[in-house]
């Protein structure tokens, strides 16, 4: 077990809280401070990455390009690629900053030597420019290649190698020293630490390099297999020594033998495991398997159940009275808020979704409704027709009636008036009845059913 | 601006052009250069090796580097002393361009040698020499080439 204080440069190790408090407690008198503070501290131990950052002005001078470049796009003073070219009246790039010094010397072109003045120089074309800019360079901290316009901000932003201030500069030791970027997430690191293998005191930022390069008791013969090893790469020599005592590879379900890694072979033909190892492993991994598949099946039922029930609100909308259906549309958005959705596809689906289910309801209920209009309209005229008709045959009734009684009036008229002019009623019903025959007669062949049934 | 040329020493150094070899003087100073030239074949300077110091001023490219023959040569256009001063077209003040490079320089020397161009000698009796008697001028400088450029 190493000592505590060399835990950080262990890089597995991902920075914890834990690592923060190792870093601390050279420095803070007494690691028992209140609870207040070392929670004040640790907002101030973590600052933003970015905050950390360091301007790193890169020398495109001093890089090293992939491959090649094009000898056109070269300098022809400091024969580098060109850095802020420009181009002179006479038709040559320079970099800006070579053309400004050759100017300073003499007043020639220098390559063809015309006269050349500070005003017949101009900014190069963009071509020239992007050419440029896509040349492929090595990072001078890391060694990756990057476009060369892109160099300046990973350096200065992405570069696990480069620079940046010490964390520390925001605690209350205020470190204004630098630190390489990876290992800026541990903390400060500037803090003398003794080295566990040759006992020197060194910081602990420089621990890493020190313990793999120049530690003079950086070797150590494994006590396994004797070979010369780094010290602190023991623990991952161990994982590959052949020497090292291993269990038996069925030693999970029961085995007790024991053996060097390479010997381990030798007892795999006749350990007992051997048969129902493979097997408990097949049956390990058929669970695993059904575990992981019971898990999505899971994780889908849930998407769905909340599908369900975001479809049963929007139904519940859709339910509503027709004069709230505007409303209610324009309302939908915010009810499907309301419903968390886990992606905006899904959230848009299950709206699209909700829309359709609406559409098909609403052409069913216009249908319904059609439907129980015309019922309406059936039912309210039929009684109407039915009244009209009885109407119309009551009326005709009372026309007979009127006209019968009219007749009647007429005959009695004529009687009374017939009588007096006339010698007797003897005279008179010859003519009377001859004139009052015809009508009645007629009459009666007009109407003598409709009569008899007015009469009944 | 020296530093950023001198990817011109490497160039030099890894793939030098026929019979030249350079070399820093001081590995910590890129300014003091140690040529070898070998004399070029059919010149009467064939077979010796030839030291030359190549000096980069501190405003280099801009003005020209200096060559002197650390090695004395019997040439119309070198000095015939410790010094050895050259005088060549391409290192004039005026004539030079920031442009140029070392290995043009390199070659332009080594064309000295198969040609001498006595009207603009600094040697003034090997000039004459060479202008007058091309045989004992051959002969003077195959003389001290075995004696000097061994």
């Amino acid at each position: 077990m190493p000592p505590a204080g060399h835990r950080p440069l262990d890089p597995s190790l991902p920075p914890s809280t834990e690592v923060d408090n190792d870093d601390r407690a050279p420095y803070t008198p007494g690691s028992s401070s209140s609870l207040s503070s070392s929670s004040l501290y640790k907002h101030l131990r973590t600052p933003s990455t970015s905050s950390l950052n360091i301007r790193h002005p890169v020398d495109l001078r001093a890089i090293t390009y992939d491959g090649a470049v094009d000898e056109n796009l070269v300098c022809p003073i400091c024969r580098c690629p060109l850095v802020d070219p420009v181009l002179t009246e006479c038709d040559h790039i320079f970099c800006r900053a070579c053309i400004t010094d050759a100017l300073s010397n003499t007043k020639l072109c220098p390559i063809d030597r015309s006269p050349l003045d500070s005003d017949g120089v101009s900014r190069a074309p963009k071509m020239v420019h992007n050419q440029l800019d896509s040349l492929k360079a090595k990072c001078p901290c890391c060694a990756s290649s990057f476009a060369r316009s892109m160099l300046e901000n990973h350096v200065e932003k992405y570069c696990p190698e480069a620079n940046v201030k010490c964390p520390g500069i925001y605690s209350e030791k205020y470190c204004k020293e630098v630190v390489k970027r990876r290992m800026s997430g541990r903390g400060c690191l500037h803090y003398p630490v003794e080295c566990p293998d040759c006992k020197e005191t060194l910081l602990l930022v420089e621990m890493e390099e020190h313990r793999e390069a120049s530690c003079n008791e950086k070797l150590k013969a494994c006590e396994h297999c004797g070979v010369n090893i780094l010290r602190c790469k023991e623990s991952e020599h161990h994982e590959e020594c052949p020497d090292v005592i291993r269990p038996c590879n069925w030693a999970e379900y029961g085995c007790q033998h024991e053996a060097k890694r390479t010997d381990l072979h030798l007892h795999a033909d006749e350990c007992s495991f051997k048969l129902v190892g493979p097997m408990a492993d097949t049956l390990k991994k058929e669970i695993k398997l059904l575990r992981s598949d019971m898990r999505s099946l899971a994780e889908t039922n849930h998407l769905q159940e909340r599908r369900i029930k975001f479809l049963e609100s929007a139904q519940r909308a859709s339910d509503r009275p027709m004069e709230l259906m505007d409303l209610s549309l324009a309302n939908l958005p915010e009810s499907a808020n309301t419903e968390p959705l886990d992606s905006g596809h899904e959230y848009l689906l299950s709206l699209l979704e909700s829309q359709q289910s609406r559409l098909s309801q609403l052409s069913n209920e216009l249908t319904d409704f059609q439907g129980k209009n015309t019922m309406m309209l059936l039912n309210e005229t039929i009684p109407i027709k039915n009244e009209l008709s009885e109407l119309r045959s009551t009326q005709q009734v009372t026309c007979m009636h009127v006209r019968w009684l009219m007749r009647f009036r007429m005959q009695e008229n004529q009687r009374r008036f017939g009588g007096s002019p006339g010698p007797g009623p003897s005279g008179s019903p010859d003519g009377g009845g001859s004139s009052s025959d015809l009508p009645f007669s007629r009459r009666l062949s007009d109407s003598a059913p409709r009569d008899i049934i007015t009469k009944l | 601006m020296v530093l950023t040329r001198l990817q011109e020493l490497a160039e030099v150094t890894t793939s030098p052009p026929a019979g030249i070899h350079v070399s820093l003087v001081d590995d910590n100073n890129v300014h003091n250069w140690n040529i070898v030239m070998d004399g070029p074949e059919g010149s009467p300077y064939a077979g010796g090796k030839f030291k030359l110091l190549l000096v980069l001023p501190t405003d280099y490219p801009f003005k020209p580097p200096k060559i002197n023959f650390k090695t004395r040569i019997w040439h119309p256009n070198v000095t015939f002393d410790e010094h050895g001063s050259m005088c060549i077209g391409i290192l004039k003040p005026e004539a030079w361009k920031p442009s140029s490079k070392i290995l043009s320089v390199l070659t332009a020397t080594q064309n000295l040698l198969l040609e001498p161009v006595p009207d603009d000698a600094v040697e003034t009796t090997a000039a004459n020499s060479f202008k007058e008697d091309l045989a004992g001028f051959n002969k003077t400088a195959k003389e001290y080439t075995k004696k000097y450029a061994k």
